[in-house]
């Protein structure tokens, strides 16, 4: 009786260490693919055409996925804060409260969800279907460097697009908490945006952009690699080993992410 | 590779030596290119060509569509061995007026 | 520094893994300049692996493989690169890439490797199109094209440089029969008038017959026998005259234990 409980009981045990072994492996891998993929920087020249291809489909494309959430953010934010503002007689901090949350903590992390859930599927199911079809066995056989030409443009282009859309969604759910405070709610437009220049100071802002700049690397690294290694990690290779590469990856840049969100928090608060 | 350039009647003749491959045919491409905007029709000498690969079929190609456009010729002498494999196999011998001897040319 | 030797690929006692499992037994396997060797073997018998393994994409527990006198295993960077851009491979679908046109997936290595002009490029990408029975499929996506088309153009891709080396992964599997004897012809046309060495893994007998120099039969990753046509057409090995006559494994039948797995399922 007590062999077969010991027997269960280590294979159990076995199975957290196998668990264990598999995210240190994995975590390594990922290590790896940034340095090599960043090490094509000095490696090789700029690849400039690639990154602008990739500046389009990363950024540009999102922008209107980051206006409407940016907006609707904005929006509830203000009205969540204009109720409990309004309790305390003191609506005139509604503008520096709603920028002073966006800027600092939900333009970040709400941007970086938005391009997880765009652009980081997206991402590693392509990357993840070329490793399926040899797309990268033949990049290798005609002497291209897959990181210097597939990966290297898109890492890029997400640090400069995270930044730079979350920057636009900071500016429209500022604009949506002013639709929802001032036009709607009648608070004086006057202290609504005064406040809020007021109150903000560039450690905010800075802030920001660190975060966002971080989850663009955070992102577009996890989603490439989950792609990238889909023949070493997922147990099953075609369309149902792309599905689970695709939302490994999607979960794993969102908690990296908020991890992230909190290191960068705490350091520079 | 070498090449060799003279006049031969009306013409200009360019005789490739050795091997044309994707390092030195833009060399040829530039000659080739240069003989036809100055006007003249020309002839390749194949003779002691020993290979051509697909950049030079191509530059050959080049030059001729540039000859035909300004009502000249490019003409093809003493092609054998590997350089005319791969000319039939491009199906080019079709196209190229190929001659086995320069005395086919009359003046 | 050339050498005399005849021979363009040289393995010596290659061993290969994949995890723990071994794939290959200490290989030898040459093949000689102009030739066309055809590499058989049933499902598992490594003959995928053998051919990665030449192509540099994996690296073996023991062995060594040479290609044009290139250590290919313990080769640097820049060595390997100037060995690749002398050879072409064929993957089994093609392997192009979906963001671009069919025109730009072949001119690929031609921008990457060479600062040749772009009308030279151009009219090199339509000569092998035209080669490929591939004429007018330039502006085409991958996406547009039928199975049997992305192996052309995979192929395209794979000659535009003018290889010394081919290799071709399955180049019958999922053709229709006369695209099949083209492509076999096709074959036999490249290494006559380019001079190319070509490796072909394959299944498909008739292809293999047809154009084979010398055919390698692989089992349970050991090389069975290496020889010309006929020379395999009439080997004495069981498991050969199988493969050629087609005939299934021999297994042997036992009507007690089949009943049992039929009725109950278990072994």
């Amino acid at each position: 009786m007590l062999t077969v409980f010991m027997t269960k009981a280590k294979a159990k045990i076995e199975h957290l260490g196998d668990s264990g072994v598999d995210i240190v492996e994995s975590s390594g891998r990922l290590g790896v693919f940034l340095f090599n993929t960043l090490s094509r920087l000095w490696m090789y020249r700029f690849p400039l055409e690639e990154t602008i291809k990739q500046l389009l489909f990363i950024g540009a494309r999102t922008v209107p996925l980051i206006l409407i959430s940016g907006l609707f953010t904005g929006m509830v934010i203000a009205l969540q804060f204009y109720d409990t503002l309004i309790r305390f007689g003191s609506v005139d901090l509604l503008g520096a409260a709603v920028a002073m949350s966006l800027i600092r903590e939900l333009g970040p992390v709400m941007a970086a969800l938005m391009v997880i859930a765009r652009v980081g599927s997206a991402t590693c199911a392509e990357i993840g279907i070329m490793r399926n079809e040899q797309q990268f066995d033949a990049l290798d056989c005609m002497a291209i460097d897959s990181y210097h030409y597939v990966m290297l443009p898109r890492l890029l282009a997400a640090i400069v697009s995270v930044p730079l859309l979350t920057a636009m969604f900071d500016t429209f759910g500022i604009g949506g908490g002013y639709i929802v405070g001032v036009l709607i709610h009648g608070v004086s437009d006057g202290a609504f945006l005064v406040g809020m220049a007021d109150t903000i100071v560039w450690n905010d802002v800075w802030m920001g952009i660190v975060k966002s700049f971080l989850f663009g690397l955070v992102i577009m690294s996890v989603c490439l690699s989950k792609g990238f290694y889909l023949h070493i990690e997922q147990k099953q290779s075609g369309a149902v080993g792309v599905s689970q590469a695709t939302t490994q990856a999607v979960v794993l840049s969102a908690v990296l992410m908020l991890f992230v969100d909190y290191i960068v928090s705490s350091l520079m608060l | 590779m070498t090449f060799e350039q003279k006049k031969h009647l009306h013409y200009q003749l360019l005789a490739l030596t050795g091997e044309v491959d994707l390092h030195n045919s833009p060399q040829v491409r530039k000659q080739l290119l240069d003989i036809v905007e100055s006007g003249y029709s020309v002839i390749v000498d194949f003779s002691a060509l020993s290979y051509i690969d697909s950049s030079g079929i191509a530059t050959l190609v080049e030059a001729y569509n540039l000859a035909k456009n300004n009502q000249l010729s490019l003409t093809i002498v003493g092609a054998t061995g590997a350089p005319l494999q791969v000319m039939e196999l491009t199906h080019l011998n079709k196209v190229f007026p190929m001659i086995d001897s320069l005395d086919e040319i009359k003046g | 520094m050339t050498s005399s030797n005849k021979n363009i690929i040289e393995v010596n006692n290659l061993v290969t893994h994949y995890g723990d499992r071994q794939i290959l037994n200490g290989i030898d396997f040459s093949v000689e300049k102009g030739e066309i060797r055809v590499i058989m073997g049933g499902s598992g018998s490594g003959k995928s692996t053998l051919l990665n393994h030449m192509l540099a994409l994996l690296t073996p527990t023991s062995g060594s493989i040479v290609i044009d006198n290139v250590d290919v295993v313990n080769a640097n960077r820049k060595t390997l690169l100037k060995l690749r851009q002398k050879m072409g491979v064929a993957f089994q679908g093609g392997a192009l890439f979906s963001s671009m046109t069919v025109g730009e997936n072949i001119k690929l290595p031609l921008q990457h490797h060479t600062k040749l002009d772009e009308h030279t490029i151009d009219i090199m990408t339509r000569l092998k199109l035209e080669l490929m029975n591939l004429a007018g499929f330039e502006d085409l996506m991958p996406s547009e094209l039928s199975g049997g088309m992305l192996k052309r153009a995979g192929l395209a891709r794979a000659v535009i440089m003018d290889p010394k080396l081919l290799f071709f992964d399955e180049p019958s599997a999922g053709l229709d029969p006369v695209t099949a004897v083209e492509l076999d012809e096709l074959i036999l046309k490249l290494r006559d008038a380019m001079n190319m060495t070509i490796i072909v893994v394959t299944h498909e007998l008739e292809s293999a017959f047809k154009i084979a120099d010398r055919i390698t039969v692989l089992f349970d990753g050991e090389i069975a026998i290496t020889g010309t046509v006929d020379e395999i057409k009439n080997s004495k090995d069981v498991r050969i005259q199988n493969m050629i006559n087609r005939r299934a494994r021999d297994e042997h039948l036992d009507a007690d234990e089949y009943i049992k797995r039929l009725t109950t399922g278990k072994n």
